[in-house]
């Protein structure tokens, strides 16, 4: 028997680190990668940079509906392509200004998502793989048939680039795209944080480790399972559309399976159900293929083995490899993600 | 009026009939308890009850005189009943307090944050679980520490009525006198219980009425004590003596 516990003697999560401490964290990681072109300034390595950005967007959106829900997403580069083609097709069509574009296509994506929800939220596992998979084929599918505004398997070229009042975007040695693309991740990031450590994170994750436990708490898979998918697609489909805005193309293969093997091997390497894995395996594994870029055939041989590598000695992955290191050296208390 | 009443339900397996023609009440503030040896369609009914995984092919589930069954089992948890499963389980990479959170949040009827996080507290308290244990997460307590948990789920919820499925399973002597204790506290706050157990001793200390099933139909209802020593149940436990040879 235990005495009676005051409320307000309880911490808003225990066990879980302060959002105070989180949120000091997340801004010293941001403000020292905003320091970056200063210390980086070929346009080169910004490009890098601006593209692991991309990927960390997407691979940790990713990590929401695959490592915190469960859901073996396998459309999930199809959101991204989505992205893409409808900042292309809303720019060069439409008319729309670039800025709402991006915008629109989040929202397009997101209402994709819910979409491709449907269909699934009564499998499990194999039969979740089979059918978003399908939904990404079909996408491509119908971008492929639509050659007339989508330029089929040439894609579309010269797609509207973003801007910022009269400042050259494509001669500033890509320092706007780099500030754009940061403040994308941060948003994106503390959305997904916010996200995954409310209540409604806590139900996407009671519902991935027991399904009927969680619906016998009466948490709603129909419900939660639309949050997921949709919560996962809309910076998806954001950076989609900067990519498109950022290379000025748009091409099919954003819906192969070279694409979604890399930001998956991001997700995993990164360590699941962290956000923070997914994000940190989007810079390590993307400098890390421009370092070795003169190593060819060679390249994915190493970068394979690299992941395999750290997949055997740490199964929770850079995550569980950086906290556990932490914990070795300052021996705190393990706090939980 | 009953509280649950269950009429006529039953459900099948392709030809194996689980439950068939199976129909009891109970009243609020009781404990009401089922016995079976393995086998006999106790989970199974809990299961048609509360709709998870499915409900039954046929007959009625009332609760508080509404009809529940086809309804989501989502659905049917926040209308105000609760059940528990016969192995421990949690939300192992939640921690103790948000386990308890997910059951005042989900399944409660308290609208404020407040006073959602004042039933998860209290729900904890009432099956022991010391405030410094809170931040761990789930899968690191023991199995008697996760059946309380998942117990402290249910009660954050604020059931009106609470199904327990083999409470007593897998548990020491000590902590079953323990679970026993719990089960009682838990009904002192007006709790409507409805037990699953095949260890009858369980059963005759906590229960105030007593259903046997076997092989999914109806054996016995009634008074604890007139129903074990129905012949029935006895051989449904024991089996027949052999004549002597």
């Amino acid at each position: 028997m235990t005495a009676p516990i005051p409320v307000s003697a309880i911490p808003s999560s225990p066990g879980r680190a302060s959002w105070r401490k989180e949120a000091a964290a997340v801004l010293v990681a941001f403000a020292v990668l905003a320091l970056l072109p200063f210390v980086v300034t070929d346009s080169y390595s910004r490009h890098v940079l601006i593209m692991a950005f991309i990927y960390a967007v997407v691979a940790s959106n990713w990590d929401l509906s695959l490592g915190y829900g469960g859901v073996f997403n396998f459309g999930h580069l199809a959101l991204f392509g989505i992205g893409v083609y409808a900042y292309g097709l809303l720019t060069k069509f439409a008319g729309i200004d670039p800025w709402f574009a991006m915008a629109l296509s989040g929202v397009i994506a997101t209402i994709a998502a819910i979409v491709v929800t449907i269909p699934i939220l009564r499998l499990k596992g194999i039969y979740i793989i089979l059918v978003t998979f399908g939904f990404a084929q079909l996408v491509m599918q119908v971008i492929l048939s639509q050659s007339d505004y989508t330029g089929g398997t040439q894609g579309m070229v010269r797609i509207q680039t973003l801007y910022i009042g009269e400042h050259n975007m494509i001669r500033d040695g890509k320092f706007a795209y780099f500030y754009i693309a940061l403040a994308m991740l941060f948003l994106s990031t503390v959305f997904l944080r916010a996200l995954v450590r409310s209540r409604i994170g806590a139900g996407i994750i009671a519902l991935r480790d027991n399904e009927e436990y969680a619906v016998s708490r009466g948490v709603s898979i129909v419900r939660q399972r639309i949050v997921t998918l949709a919560a996962s697609a809309f910076f998806t489909g954001v950076a989609g559309a900067f990519y498109a805005g950022y290379q000025r193309n748009a091409s099919i293969d954003v819906f192969g399976m070279s694409l979604a093997t890399i930001i998956l091997s991001m997700v995993l390497l990164g360590g699941t159900s962290t956000i923070y894995g997914a994000i940190l395996a989007s810079f390590v594994l993307t400098i890390f293929a421009e370092a070795m870029a003169d190593l060819g055939a060679w390249r994915p041989i190493i970068t394979a083995l690299l992941i395999i590598g750290v997949m055997l000695v740490y199964p929770t992955g850079l995550a569980g490899f950086i906290q556990s290191s932490w914990n070795g050296v300052f021996r705190r208390d393990n706090k939980v993600a | 009026m009953a509280l649950l009443d269950v009429r006529n339900v039953g459900k099948a397996f392709g030809s194996l009939k689980a439950l068939d023609d199976v129909s009891f009440s109970v009243n609020a503030g009781e404990i009401f308890g089922i016995a079976g040896p393995n086998g006999s369609g106790k989970s199974t009914l809990f299961n048609t009850i509360t709709g998870i995984p499915f409900g039954p092919d046929r007959g009625k589930v009332l609760l508080d005189g509404a009809e529940i069954q086809g309804k989501s089992g989502n659905d049917i948890a926040r209308m105000g009943l609760a059940r528990t499963f016969q192995r421990e389980t949690s939300f192992d990479k939640l921690t103790v307090f948000e386990n308890a959170m997910i059951g005042a949040t989900y399944g409660g009827r308290q609208a404020t944050p407040t006073a959602q996080r004042d039933n998860a507290a209290e729900a904890l308290d009432v099956v022991g679980i010391a405030a410094k244990d809170f931040g761990r997460l789930a899968e690191e307590l023991s199995v008697f520490d996760r059946k309380c948990l998942m117990l402290a789920t249910a009660v954050a919820m604020g059931p009106r009525i609470l199904l327990l499925d083999e409470p007593a399973s897998g548990l020491t002597k000590p902590e079953i006198e323990t679970s026993i204790g719990l089960i009682r506290k838990i009904a002192a706050r007006g709790i409507t219980i409805v037990l699953i157990e095949h260890v009858l001793t369980f059963l005759m200390t906590l229960s105030q009425h007593l259903l046997v099933l076997n092989q999914g139909q109806m054996l016995a209802m009634g008074d604890p004590k007139t129903v074990i020593s129905d012949p029935r149940v006895v051989e449904a436990y024991l089996g027949t003596r052999k004549p002597d040879l």
